[in-house]
C-alpha cells in the first residue's frame, strides 16, 4: 500500500468491506485440502470397489439371489438274490431351513422356530442344534423334519411369507419291508457329519446322506446316487421369484443284488429266536441267559453269503427321518440302553469273538494228519482224563464225558467228540521240535483263523489265534509269557485263548464241504445301473484258493462230521439222523468267561454247531452259535436244522434224545 | 480486477465509491454465482433420476410413485431456495438470538408432540406433512452461531468467547442425539468445526477443542462401555465399531454394509441398470432410498454415473468454497463456512458409509435421498450460499 502525505478519515458513506484477510485464506485454504482428501478417499475407494473388484462383487450379487438346491437323489434298492426286496425308498417331502435366511434378532428366530414346531412338532432344540452344525455353512439348508404330511405342508406354503428361510425338498427315505431281519448286515443311512465329510472322498457335500453301516455303508458308491440341482431366483427373503430356473436331474443310485436269500434269512432270525429259547428251557448252568446269537450260511463253492443272521436285532426304521434319541434308546441303539437290550447293533456273526470249543477239533485233525502226528484208523484211547507227560504242574485235564474208556479211531473221535483224543494231539504238537515251527497254529492260520475273511461288508473281527510269540508279547509276568502244555492241549479242543467269528467258523466248514479249498465269503451278486438298467462294474467275488491240504484228509474228516450226525454216538445225531437230507455237522460246547451283569465273571457254555449238506453234494454251510446256549447238540444244533429246513424244503421228525458235549 | 492501490487516499475513496455505484447499477442476475446455481440444478434434476431409477419396484403399479413426491418436495424447496437468495443474509445476523431460541423451541417441541416412529422421535406432523426439524436446524444452527461469533469477533481470541459459542452449540446437538440422531447430530459437530475455524479462533483452541473431542469419542466407545456406563445405544456402538472391523460378522451386525458394498461393487463401470440392479429390487440393500441410496444408484448407474454425481458435489463445495472468500463480511463468511462444510460431511459420510470407509449412520444423501425435509433444507442452504455471493462481490465485475 503506499503511503499518503495525509491521512483522510474513511467516507461515512462507502461501507468498510470485510478484508480476506491472509490468516483467512489460509483456513479457507485448510478446508479446501480437506475438501481435496475428502474427495480422493471417496473416488479412490469407488473405483476400487467398482472396477478393480467390480466382477468379484458381481459375482456374489448374483450368488446371492441365485439359490442352488441340491436335488436328492433317490439311492438305490437292495434287494435279495432272488429280486425281493430289502430295502427301498418311500418318497415324501423335507421341511428345511436355511441358516443364512433366518432372522437375524434372536427374539425374532426364536418366535419363528417357536410357531414351526407348533405346525411340526419338533423340538426347538433339535432345530437350534441342527443350525448350530451348519453354523460356518449357511448355505446348506437343515432338515427340520421329513417326511412333512400333506396338511402341514399346505399350511406353510400358504404362510411362508412369516417363516424367513423356511423351504422345502423332495425327501426319499429308507424303507424296511422286512423290519428287524438282517438289520445290522444292511445298515442304515444318515446326514453326513463334519467328521466323515473330511475323511469322504469327493461328491459328498453336508446335507447328503450316506451309509452308515453295513451294505449300505460298503456298497455307498453304488447305492448313492448323484444328486441334481436347481437354481432358483429368490428375494432377501428366501422367497422364490419365478419357476426354477435351471435343472439338472438327479441320477438315481444303482440297485445292488446281494447273494442273500430273503427266505432263508428269514428262517435263520426266527431259527435264533427259537434256539435262544430251547437254551432258556434246558436248565443248564448260565442256560437262563441265553440272550444272543449268530447264523452264517455259506454256499461251500464260492463263499456267497445266503443268510447271516445276528440276535438279538432291532427295527432299522428308527434310523429313517427324523432321528431321535428316544426311538434310538427304546432300539437299544444309544450306548445308555445298548447293555439292557444285549448290543443290539453288534453285527455278532461279523464281529463278536468265542471261543470255538468243539468244533474247532477237526482243524486240529486235519493239522495232526498233515503233520503226520496221527494215523487215522489206528485206534487210540479215549479217557475220562488226560494229563501231559511234559507238563510239570500235572494238570489233569477232564473229558466231557467222564465214564469213557475205549480205543477209537479219528472219524470216531470226531463224531464223540472225544476231548481227550485231541488233548493227545495238542501235546503231540506241544512236543514237536522247535525247528517245525507251530504247524497247528499255522494250518488254522491258513483255514482262515486269526485273520479276516475278507468279506466285503465291515467291520469285521480277526479273531485271536493264540501263538507263543502271541503269549511273550501279551503278557506281564516270566509265567504267563510263557506257552505251556496246556496252551497247546487247549487249543486243540479250541479252547483258553482261541477266539473265532461265527463267520470264520463258516468259512472253515466250507472248506471240508469243498473238499479244501478257502473260500471268501461276500454279499455282493450284482449290481444294476438305474438309468441304463444294465449291470454295472463291480469287483469279481474272489475265487476259492487251495490250502495245500490233503483231499484225503479232509475225506476223513467229511466222515468223522457224517457219524457226528448219524452214528449211535455221534453228538447231533438226536437232531440231524432222522433229516431226510444227509447232514454232516459238528457241535461245540465253549466255555467262556461271562459278565451276566453282576460284575461277576463266570463260566458259560457257548453253544455251536457247525455242518453242511447234502453229505455227498455239498449246497450249504450253516454255522449256529447261542451264547450261553450250553450245549452245542441242545441250541445250536436244532437252531441250525431250521436252517436246513428251510432251505431243503424238508420238515424232520421230532428230536430224539440228546447226548452231546 | 485487483484493486489499484496507486495514487492518493482520496483517489482510492473515489475509486470505491465508484465502483460501488457500478455494483448496485448491476443487475441482481448478473451478480449471481452462476456455476454453483447450475450445479445445484443438476444436482436437483440428477437426483430426482437417480430416484426414479432406485425406487421404480418400490411401490407396485405406481413406478414413478417417490419421483413424484420427491419432484414436489423440489418444488417447494425452489420456492425455498428463492427466498433465500432474496433474503439479505446479513440482515439476520442481529437476529441470532430468537433464530437460536426458535431452533430449540423447535427441537423440545419434537420431544413434546413428535410422533414416535422405529424407536425414535426426529418428526413433526403438519397437516399431512411431516417434517424433520433437525435437517431446517442445520442451517438455523450455523446462522445462529454465526450470528454469535460475528459479533463477537474481536474477542474470538478470548477463550471465554469460544466455550460460550461451544456451549451454545452443544444445547441442539444434545436435543438432536437425544432424538436419537446420532448422525445428524455428527453433523451439526462439523458445522460447529466448521463455524469455529472461520470466525477465527485460535489453532490452539481448535486443537484443544480437537483433542477433547476425541478424548471423549474414546471414552463413549470404549472406556465407558467398559466400566458398564452405556451413553450410545449398542447399535450405535455396533454400527461404528463394524465399521472399523468389516469382516467381523458377515450375517450379523456388518450385513447392511456387506450387503452395500456388493451392490456398490456390482455396479461396476456402467451399472446394472434399474431392472437388473438385483441388491436393490430384492431388498437386499437395507433403506435403499433415504440412507443407503448411493449404493443402489451406484449398482444402478455404476462408476460413470456416480463419478457424474460425486463432480457435481464437488463443484458445489468448490463454488462454497470461493464464497466464504467474497463474502461481505464475517458473519455472511462463517455462515458460508457452516453450510459448505455440512454439506461435505453429510457426502462424506452417507457415500462413505456405503463403500465401509465410515461409520453407519442415518444421514440422508443431500440432493438424492428420498425426503422432504432433506430437500427443502439443502436447497434453502444452497439459496443463502448464493445469496451471500450476490451480495458479496460488489466490487469485483467479471
Amino acid at each position: 500500500m503506499a503511503s499518503g502525505g495525509t491521512f483522510l478519515p474513511p467516507d461515512p458513506r462507502v461501507e468498510e468491506p470485510y478484508r480476506l484477510t491472509p490468516q483467512m485464506a489460509l483456513r479457507v485454504a485448510v478446508l479446501g485440502g480437506v475438501v481435496l482428501v475428502v474427495f480422493c478417499a471417496l473416488f479412490l475407494r469407488l473405483w476400487a470397489l467398482q472396477i478393480l473388484s467390480g466382477h468379484q462383487y458381481l459375482r456374489v450379487a448374483q450368488n446371492n439371489q441365485l439359490r442352488t438346491i441340491r436335488v436328492e437323489a433317490p439311492r438305490g434298492v437292495i434287494l435279495d438274490r432272488n429280486g425281493r426286496i430289502l430295502v427301498d425308498n418311500h418318497a415324501g417331502t423335507a421341511v428345511v431351513l436355511w441358516p443364512a435366511d433366518l432372522p437375524h434378532k434372536w427374539h425374532l428366530r426364536l418366535r419363528e422356530l417357536k410357531r414351526l414346531k407348533q405346525v411340526l412338532h419338533v423340538p426347538i432344540n433339535d432345530m437350534l442344534k441342527g443350525i448350530a452344525a451348519r453354523k460356518g455353512d449357511p448355505l446348506t439348508p437343515v432338515i427340520v423334519k421329513e417326511p412333512v404330511g400333506e396338511p402341514q405342508i399346505r399350511y406353510l406354503k400358504e404362510h411362508q411369507n412369516e417363516f424367513r428361510g423356511l423351504g422345502f425338498q423332495d425327501s426319499f427315505l429308507r424303507h424296511y419291508p422286512h423290519g428287524p431281519m438282517a438289520a445290522q448286515l444292511l445298515g442304515y443311512v444318515s446326514e453326513v457329519s463334519k467328521q466323515e465329510l473330511k475323511q469322504h472322498p469327493s461328491g459328498v457335500v453336508a446335507g447328503d446322506k450316506i451309509g452308515q453301516a453295513g451294505i449300505e455303508s460298503a456298497f455307498d458308491a453304488y447305492l448313492r446316487g448323484v444328486p441334481g440341482s436347481d437354481h432358483l431366483r429368490v428375494d432377501s427373503l428366501g422367497r422364490p421369484l419365478g419357476p426354477v430356473a435351471q435343472t439338472t436331474w438327479p441320477t438315481p443310485g444303482s440297485a445292488v443284488r446281494l447273494t442273500l436269500d430273503m427266505r432263508l434269512q428269514r428262517a435263520a432270525q426266527h431259527a435264533l429266536a427259537y434256539g435262544m429259547q430251547l437254551a432258556r428251557d434246558s436248565n443248564c448252568y448260565g442256560c437262563w441267559d441265553a440272550n444272543g446269537g449268530a447264523i452264517v450260511a455259506l454256499d461251500p463253492h464260492d463263499g456267497s453269503v445266503l443268510a447271516l443272521a445276528s440276535a438279538p436285532t432291532y427295527n432299522p426304521g428308527v434310523y429313517s427321518g427324523r432321528v431321535t434319541t428316544k426311538a434310538l434308546a427304546g432300539e437299544g441303539l444309544t450306548p445308555q440302553t445298548a447293555r439292557e437290550k444285549n448290543y443290539p447293533a453288534l453285527n455278532r456273526a461279523l464281529v463278536a469273538g468265542y471261543p470255538p470249543g468243539s468244533t474247532f477239533k477237526p482243524v486240529t485233525a486235519l493239522a495232526a494228519m498233515q503233520q503226520h502226528l496221527v494215523s487215522p484208523y489206528s485206534p487210540e484211547p479215549c479217557t475220562g482224563s488226560y494229563t501231559s507227560p511234559h507238563d510239570r504242574a500235572h494238570q489233569v485235564f477232564k473229558n466231557w464225558d467222564p465214564y469213557v474208556n475205549e480205543a477209537i479211531d479219528l472219524p470216531t473221535a470226531l463224531a464223540m467228540s472225544c476231548d481227550t483224543y485231541f488233548y493227545r494231539l495238542g501235546d503231540a504238537f506241544y512236543g514237536l521240535p522247535l525247528s517245525v515251527g507251530h504247524p497247528l497254529q499255522a494250518w488254522a492260520s491258513s483255514f482262515g483263523f486269526g485273520r479276516r475273511t475278507g468279506i466285503d461288508v465291515g467291520p469285521e473281527y480277526g479273531g485271536l489265534l493264540p501263538t507263543p510269540e502271541w503269549r511273550q508279547k501279551t503278557f506281564k509276568t516270566e509265567i504267563d509269557k510263557l506257552w505251556k502244555p496246556g496252551d497247546s492241549i487247549q487249543l486243540a479242543i479250541g479252547q483258553k485263548d482261541l477266539l473265532v467269528t461265527p463267520l470264520q467258523m463258516a468259512r472253515f466248514y466250507a472248506l471240508i464241504a469243498n473238499g479244501g479249498k478257502l473260500v471268501t465269503p461276500h454279499l455282493l451278486l450284482d449290481v444294476e445301473q438305474s438309468v441304463t438298467g444294465g449291470a454295472a462294474p463291480h469287483p469279481a467275488a474272489p475265487a476259492p484258493q487251495q490250502v495245500g491240504v490233503t483231499p484225503a484228509a479232509v475225506k476223513i474228516v467229511q466222515q468223522g462230521l457224517l457219524e457226528a450226525t448219524h452214528a449211535s454216538f455221534g453228538t447231533s445225531t438226536a437232531v440231524f439222523g432222522n433229516f431226510p437230507v444227509t447232514i454232516a455237522g459238528k457241535t461245540g460246547t465253549a466255555e467262556k468267561g461271562v459278565d451276566p451283569g453282576d460284575g461277576i465273571m463266570r463260566n458259560f457254555d457257548q453253544s455251536w454247531w457247525c455242518g453242511y449238506g447234502p453229505y455227498d453234494k455239498p449246497s450249504i454251510v450253516v454255522c449256529a452259535l447261542i451264547e450261553n446256549g450250553g450245549h452245542g447238540g441242545t441250541a445250536a444244533a436244532p437252531t441250525a436244522l431250521k436252517v436246513f429246513e428251510e432251505f431243503f424244503h424238508e420238515k424232520a421228525p421230532s428230536l430224539g434224545a440228546i447226548h452231546s458235549d | 480486477m485487483a484493486i489499484d492501490y496507486s495514487g492518493t487516499a482520496t483517489d482510492r475513496a473515489r475509486t470505491r465509491a465508484r465502483r460501488a455505484a457500478y455494483a448496485t447499477e448491476l443487475s441482481f442476475l448478473r451478480r449471481l454465482d452462476w456455476l454453483l446455481a447450475a450445479a445445484v440444478a443438476g444436482l436437483v434434476g440428477y437426483g430426482l433420476w437417480a430416484i426414479n431409477g432406485i425406487t421404480h419396484h418400490d411401490v407396485e403399479g405406481s413406478p414413478h410413485y417417490f419421483f413424484a413426491r420427491q419432484a414436489t418436495f423440489a418444488a417447494a424447496g425452489a420456492v425455498a431456495f428463492a427466498l433465500a437468495l432474496a433474503l439479505d443474509p446479513s440482515r439476520l445476523a442481529r437476529y441470532w438470538r430468537p433464530l437460536y431460541g426458535g431452533t430449540v423451541a423447535v427441537m423440545l417441541l419434537v420431544f413434546l408432540v413428535g410422533p414416535v416412529t422405529r424407536g425414535s422421535q426426529r418428526w413433526l406432523d403438519i397437516g399431512s406433512f411431516r417434517f424433520q426439524p433437525s435437517e431446517f436446524g442445520k442451517l438455523l444452527f450455523v446462522l445462529a452461531l454465526a450470528g454469535f461469533l460475528a459479533e463477537r469477533a474481536k474477542r474470538i481470541n478470548e477463550p471465554r468467547t469460544v466455550c460460550s459459542a461451544v456451549g451454545l452449540a452443544a444445547l441442539p446437538i444434545v436435543l438432536v442425539f437425544m432424538q436419537p440422531d446420532f448422525g445428524t447430530a455428527l453433523v451439526y459437530g462439523a458445522a460447529l468445526a466448521a463455524v469455529l475455524l472461520i470466525a477465527g479462533t485460535r489453532w490452539l483452541m481448535l486443537a484443544a477443542l480437537t483433542a477433547t473431542v476425541l478424548v471423549a469419542a474414546a471414552l463413549i466407545l470404549w472406556l465407558l462401555p467398559a466400566m458398564g456406563a452405556h451413553v450410545l445405544q449398542p447399535y450405535q456402538v455396533a454400527r461404528i465399531t463394524g465399521f472399523l472391523h468389516p469382516d467381523s460378522d458377515p450375517s450379523g451386525a456388518t450385513y447392511n454394509i456387506a450387503q452395500s458394498k456388493v451392490a456398490v461393487g456390482a455396479g461396476g463401470l456402467d451399472g446394472r441398470g434399474v431392472a437388473g440392479a438385483t441388491q436393490t429390487n430384492l431388498s437386499y440393500l437395507p433403506e435403499h432410498a433415504t440412507d443407503f441410496v448411493f449404493a443402489s444408484f451406484a449398482e444402478q448407474r455404476g462408476f460413470f454415473g456416480t463419478a457424474v454425481l460425486l463432480c457435481l458435489y464437488l463443484l458445489v463445495v468448490w463454488r462454497g468454497l470461493r464464497i466464504i472468500t467474497v463474502a461481505r463480511d464475517l458473519f455472511s463468511a462463517i455462515v458460508a463456512g457452516g453450510i459448505v462444510v455440512a454439506f461435505l460431511f453429510q457426502i462424506y459420510v452417507n457415500v462413505g458409509m456405503t463403500m465401509g470407509i465410515a461409520p453407519i449412520t442415518g444421514i440422508p444423501l443431500p440432493f438424492v435421498s428420498v425426503g422432504g425435509s432433506s430437500m427443502i433444507a439443502n436447497l434453502a442452504a444452497m439459496g443463502v450460499l448464493l445469496s451471500i455471493h450476490a451480495r458479496g462481490t460488489p466490487f469485483r465485475r467479471r
